[in-house]
């Protein structure tokens, strides 16, 4: 069977889920939002990446790269041109200044880190959650994991996107508990725009999900400030949920950290700018009461 | 008399619902901590005093009274030049074997022997405190002569501090106020008489320990608490709660017409003759003078209590509310009936068990004394009256306030060397609430609840409050100690029954005991009423020992202990059974050097009202220190646990596995700090996994690391005939061994701490709370007999709702059934950390979590703070963010 790529296990995390729970990022995502939060999930490969501020300039690098990608002194020490992230200069390098993102994993090795906080997820009712990037992508993966999860007795909860086609999705539902369904633009107009990507999957995938029974579904809007938080796109998101037989919907605080991420990767975004406003907050969550949606607290 | 008084472990019978309501905060208690929070600390002399006088007294000459003064004069001179950093003049030590042999020529053989002059000074002692009510307390019974009072004790180790009276009120950490009237009578009136029978100066002299001195002073290798007194028990409080102290009186009375009977009278005849110089004589005499000691100690604190009770009817007469005339009338009437007899009401009981205690404190310096199950022997008085209608649940919550008032007065007197060693002012007594009945039920009840909510409302720095959890403990309870611990303060402590129960039994106690476990001090769990477990005896830095392993014998360069001449150990393996070795020479020069200072104990300082109160002494005629009670231990504590496991790895990593160095060369790369290695230096600290970070091989070292010390420790017996046990705590000693203490392979700089109890490293753990946590529960506890402390600091933030409370419920409990035998949680916002390091004063309250026990923060040394600051911060920022 495939590995997994991923680039992260993360233990005691409590806003995944309920309890305390590990989530596992995969990584690869199809939409190209430009706020995401984790901009080092997107390319599906192992990535590298350069935190300046670690290094001590012990040269150490210089003399392993095979392909001489390594620029001495630079604050993007990597020439991204010529890398092929083999890792091996990471893998050296003392001051943890460089570091490989995305590492395959098998599934016992997966299900074995996971297993590790067994004892947290029972005494606080967590669990195992799946992250990315889009898991979904790795179906085939996910496909051999989550039954292993169940003979574990794990409780699984799936944060996705959406954006793919129902049968990568339909075949993982029975080893499923929990889905958070991330729904970003009340329109396909608007994820074409900041999301680099049709809805066409992602309504029918939320369409789908919310008409069956389990797993039990939450909707999660990651507020962006300006793009999708002003009053006719609440009140559009509000329409749509009705008409989904959606009442409840969880909200997401916008978080500018990722933009420190940017300078150490090889990416081409750009910061946004932009900064969470509670007062607006405050409207928002008004304004879907008054729709007749509640908003859970997070 | 078999064990008079089993611990009383009342089945619970449901905690009623209304020991939960919301309880509105009580007047008298909010006063009392902002005057307890107002006073200012002070130098108690009162004990030393009544000592020198008394001892002055007894001496028989005007010439043996200069003597002894000049004795001192030059011992003062020497201790002065010593604490100076000056050699000692080699002519101190012959001068003063001369001068000791003409001080027992002319004064040595006292009229009565020892023991019976130490009661009779308590009891002239007694006679002599003032009595000192203060604003709105429902409880009375003083620690010293003053509020806040750190009591200087000549006869342990009180003139250690001679040279630095003189700048007491102005040191930098921990400054106690003294008059120069208290320093002057130290010095004319005090020290003369008692420092050369003092525990310190006998235990320094004795033969078995020569290199003692320099040790004692340099504290790098070990640090030694029993030359400060009797330490770290929990007396028989139920018993004296229940039956008072003239019945204990009368079984002394028994014991001394039986003995009397049964002993040849010639025996008797020779007096004082054949006694050696502490008067201490065969063994039938002592039996008969220890007796003779207690029945005169019980006597003297009976009468203290009768003072109290007249004082008190005075004041009340003098008092200018009603209100407060009729709580005095009622304080003095219920002063008459205990501790003397046996309470009958709550209330009764409480001033019953706070007197005893204080006067014990006029004894000796007491560490750690503790009240054991306070909520399961109390309960039976707080029910009965609770029924009879003559106490309300609010009552019982001012009163246990008041109690917790009492407890929070003492401070230990620490000279300024030990401050860094045990930083935060803590004496550490402990109350333990919750638990198990001895058949399995939950012992959890309504005075377990309200007891953490008089705490609550008091919040002040000490008594510690331990709180036992296991399967069946009640959620109320629980969900009300992570209440009590979000709003700081880092109390309660939790402890895991089902852990700790079959750690007591793998070293020998019986089940039904193990049951009844409580803690002394910070985190000692034994059995309670009928123990001397000496738990907090002595601290051992481990990884000393392992740099010995390391160097042969040299540490950073210098010698330290003899050389092998060993090559480089082939393996790691090998390596290992050398630090086996030389943990095992370290452990034995502190039990020889314990071993003298318990002896000392019992020869020259003898505590014979502590015995008459303590399970088993007076059956077996022995006063506790010569092994009188029930069970005996000693404990030792390793430190630096985190850092000899991680030393371990790296050592291993690099030099054995790798072969990346020789062991030669990586010493002399850590010998310099690291220096000019910088990118290895990195590479350990970041590569190589650590303690803390739940990875296989660095638990497993941890482990075998605890495994090694209890079998090196539990080798070793105690003069009182009992084991000496293993514990995983450090006060604050992590910081002063640290501070003296070269670069560790692990990767630790010089003089940074070494890690605290069983805690990960400060920042080492990276994997999040959880990933410590396993950590932590991987260390076996059956290895853990005198108990550990693993600090986890939380933001209050994350803490502060239901949810966020439910998530710690979920860690403690998930710690716990993983193998965790304990956990304090720290629940600080580093932000407010950072703030009271630079603005003292606006934080006067601010009670923090240090290791076993909490302190006020403006207590603490600054490199104490900055730890607790770092803690926090690494802590906060891990993981919450999800
Ligand atoms: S190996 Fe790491 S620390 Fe050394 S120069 Fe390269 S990036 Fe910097
Ligand atoms: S990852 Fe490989 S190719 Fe890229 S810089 Fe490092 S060593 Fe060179």
């Amino acid at each position: 069977m495939n590995p997994a790529t991923i680039f992260d296990v993360q233990r005691f995390c409590l806003h995944d889920g309920p309890g305390i729970r590990t989530v596992v990022f995969f990584k690869g995502c199809t939409l190209r939002c430009v706020f995401c939060q984790n901009p080092e999930s997107i390319d599906p490969r192992p990535e590298m990446a350069f935190y300046p501020e670690r290094c001590i300039e012990c040269r150490a690098c210089l003399d392993v790269c095979p392909r001489d990608a390594i620029r001495e002194g630079d604050v993007e020490r990597i020439d991204w041109s010529s890398c092929d992230a083999c890792g091996r200069c990471a893998a050296l390098c003392p001051a943890e200044a460089l570091r490989q993102i995305g590492r395959r994993v098998s599934a016992s090795q997966l299900l074995a880190e996971v297993l590790a906080d067994r004892a947290f997820f029972d005494s606080s009712g967590g669990g195992l959650t799946l992250s990315g990037g889009e898991p979904v992508l790795q179906s085939d993966f996910l496909a051999a994991f989550l039954p292993l999860c169940k003979t574990k007795g794990l409780h699984v909860l799936l944060e996705t996107a959406g954006n793919y086609r129902f049968e990568k999705i339909e075949r993982l539902l029975e080893w499923i508990d929990e889905l958070f369904f991330d729904f970003k633009f009340p329109d396909s107009a608007s994820y074409e725009r900041y999301s680099g990507s049709h809805s066409r999957h992602i309504e029918e995938n939320l369409e789908r999900l919310a008409a069956r029974q389990r797993p039990r579904l939450t909707v999660r809007i990651p507020l962006i400030p300006g793009l999708n938080t002003t009053d006719d796109r609440i009140d559009a998101f509000a329409a749509r949920l009705r008409q989904l037989g959606i009442a409840r919907v969880a909200l997401l605080d916008y978080n500018h950290l990722w933009e420190a991420k940017l300078p150490r990767l090889h990416t081409e975004r750009k910061p946004l700018r932009l900064h969470r406003d509670q007062v607006a907050r405050q409207r928002i969550e008004e304004r879907f009461r008054f729709h007749a949606i509640g908003v859970a607290s997070n | 008399m078999q064990v008079d008084v089993p611990s009383v472990t009342t089945p619970r019978a449901g905690i009623d619902e209304r020991a939960f309501d919301p309880l509105p905060p009580i007047e008298r208690l909010g006063r009392l901590r902002g005057d307890l929070l107002a006073a200012p600390y002070a130098l108690c002399t009162q004990k030393a005093e009544s000592l020198g006088e008394y001892l002055e007294g007894r001496s028989r000459s005007a010439f043996a009274r200069a003597l002894q003064r000049a004795r001192w004069r030059a011992y003062r001179w020497a201790l002065g030049r010593a604490s100076s950093g000056g050699a000692r003049p080699l002519w101190v030590r012959p001068l003063d074997t001369v001068l000791r042999g003409v001080d027992r020529l002319l004064d040595g053989a006292h009229r009565e022997p020892w023991i019976v002059e130490l009661a009779r000074a308590l009891a002239y002692g007694l006679e002599r405190a003032p009595l000192a009510v203060h604003r709105g307390e429902l409880i009375v019974g003083n620690l010293t002569s003053v509020r806040l009072g750190a009591a200087l004790h000549p006869d342990y180790s009180g003139h250690l501090l001679a040279p630095e009276l003189r700048g007491l009120s102005t040191r930098a950490v921990n400054p106690l106020q003294v008059t120069p009237e208290q320093i002057a009578a130290l010095d004319e009136r005090v020290f003369p008489f008692c420092f050369a029978r003092s525990v310190l100066s006998r235990a320094l002299l004795a033969q078995s320990t020569p290199r003692l001195a320099e040790r004692l002073l340099d504290g790098r290798a070990f640090v030694l608490t029993q030359f400060s007194g009797i330490s770290h028990l929990t007396p028989d409080y139920p018993s004296v709660a229940r039956r008072g102290l003239s019945s204990i009186a009368a079984a002394i009375g028994r014991e001394l017409q039986r003995f009397e009977a049964t002993t040849p009278s010639k025996r008797q005849r020779l007096g004082t003759s054949t006694e050696n110089e502490d008067g201490r004589g065969s063994p039938g005499q002592e039996q008969r003078a220890f007796l003779r000691a207690a029945l005169i100690a019980c006597e003297g604190a009976i009468a203290h209590a009768r003072r109290w009770s007249r004082w008190l009817a005075l004041l009340a007469e003098r008092a200018t509310s009603e209100g407060r005339r009729t709580e005095l009338r009622e304080l003095s009437q219920i002063c008459r009936r205990v501790p003397e007899f046996g309470a009958r009401t709550f209330h009764e009981a409480l001033q019953s068990v706070w007197l005893t205690h204080a006067m014990l404190h006029h004894e000796s310096f007491q560490h750690g004394i503790s009240f054991g199950r306070l909520d399961q022997y109390l309960y039976p008085y707080y029910r009965a009256d609770l029924e009879a209608g003559r106490l309300t649940r609010a009552r019982a919550v001012e009163l246990v306030g008041c109690f917790l008032g009492k407890a929070a007065e003492g401070l230990p007197l620490f000279f300024e060397r030990a401050t860094e060693f045990f930083s935060g002012m803590s004496s550490a007594s402990g109350i333990t609430i919750g638990g198990t009945t001895p058949s399995g039920e939950d012992a959890t009840n309504e005075l377990s609840v309200l007891i953490l909510r008089a705490y609550d409302q008091m919040r002040l720095r000490q008594p510690n409050i331990h709180a036992r959890f296991h399967r069946s403990s009640d959620p109320r309870f629980r969900a009300l100690c992570y209440q009590t611990l979000a709003r700081g303060g880092g109390i309660p402590a939790l402890f895991n029954d089902a852990v700790v129960v079959p750690s007591l039994m793998a070293h020998g106690v019986a089940p039904r005991d193990a049951a009844d476990y409580s803690i002394v001090g910070c985190a000692e769990w034994g059995v309670p009423y009928r123990s001397f477990p000496a738990a907090g005896a002595a601290f051992v830095n481990v990884p000393f020992a392992l740099l010995l392993a390391l160097g042969d014998g040299l540490v950073a360069g210098r010698r330290e202990a003899p050389a092998r001449g060993e090559a480089e150990p082939s393996s790691f393996d090998e390596l290992l059974a050398r630090f086996r070795e030389r943990l095992r020479d370290l452990i034995a020069e502190v039990v020889a050097a314990n071993n003298e200072i318990e002896a000392a104990h019992r020869s020259i300082r003898p505590t014979p009202f502590l015995s008459a109160v303590v399970g088993g002494c007076v059956e077996r005629r022995r006063d506790v220190t010569a092994g009188g009670a029930r069970y005996n231990s000693s404990g030792i504590q390793a430190v630096g646990l985190a850092d000899c496991a991680d030393s371990l790895a790296v050592v291993e990593q690099l030099v054995f596995r790798e072969r990346r160095l020789s062991l030669g060369e990586l010493m002399r790369i850590v010998d310099a700090n690291f220096v000019g290695h910088e990118a290895l230096h990195r590479e350990i600290r970041n590569r190589i996994p650590k303690y803390g970070e739940n990875s296989e091989r660095s638990d497993q070292l941890a482990r075998w690391t605890v495994r090694l010390v209890d079998e090196v420790v539990s080798a070793f017996r105690n003069p009182r005939g009992g084991r000496y046990l293993a514990g995983f705590w450090s006060m604050t000693t992590h910081q002063g061994f640290g501070r003296r203490l070269g670069a560790l392979p692990s990767g630790r700089l010089a003089a940074e701490p070494l890690a605290n109890g069983i805690s990960p490293t400060n920042g080492w753990d990276r994997r999040g709370p959880t990933a410590s946590l396993l950590s932590a529960a991987a260390i076996e506890p059956r290895h853990i007999a005198n108990g550990c402390v693993l600090n986890q600091s939380l933001d209050p933030r994350f803490i502060a709702d239901e949810a966020g409370q439910r998530v710690v419920d979920g860690l403690v409990r998930g710690y716990f059934a993983a193998g965790g035998a304990q956990l304090q949680l720290n629940v600080v916002d580093p932000a407010v950390l950072i703030d009271a390091k630079r603005f003292p004063e606006r934080h006067r309250g601010l009670v923090v979590r240090i290791s076993g026990y909490s302190a006020y923060f403006n207590d603490l040394t600054e490199a104490m703070k900055d730890e607790l600051i770092g803690r926090t911060l690494h802590d906060c920022s891990c993981g919450v963010g999800g």
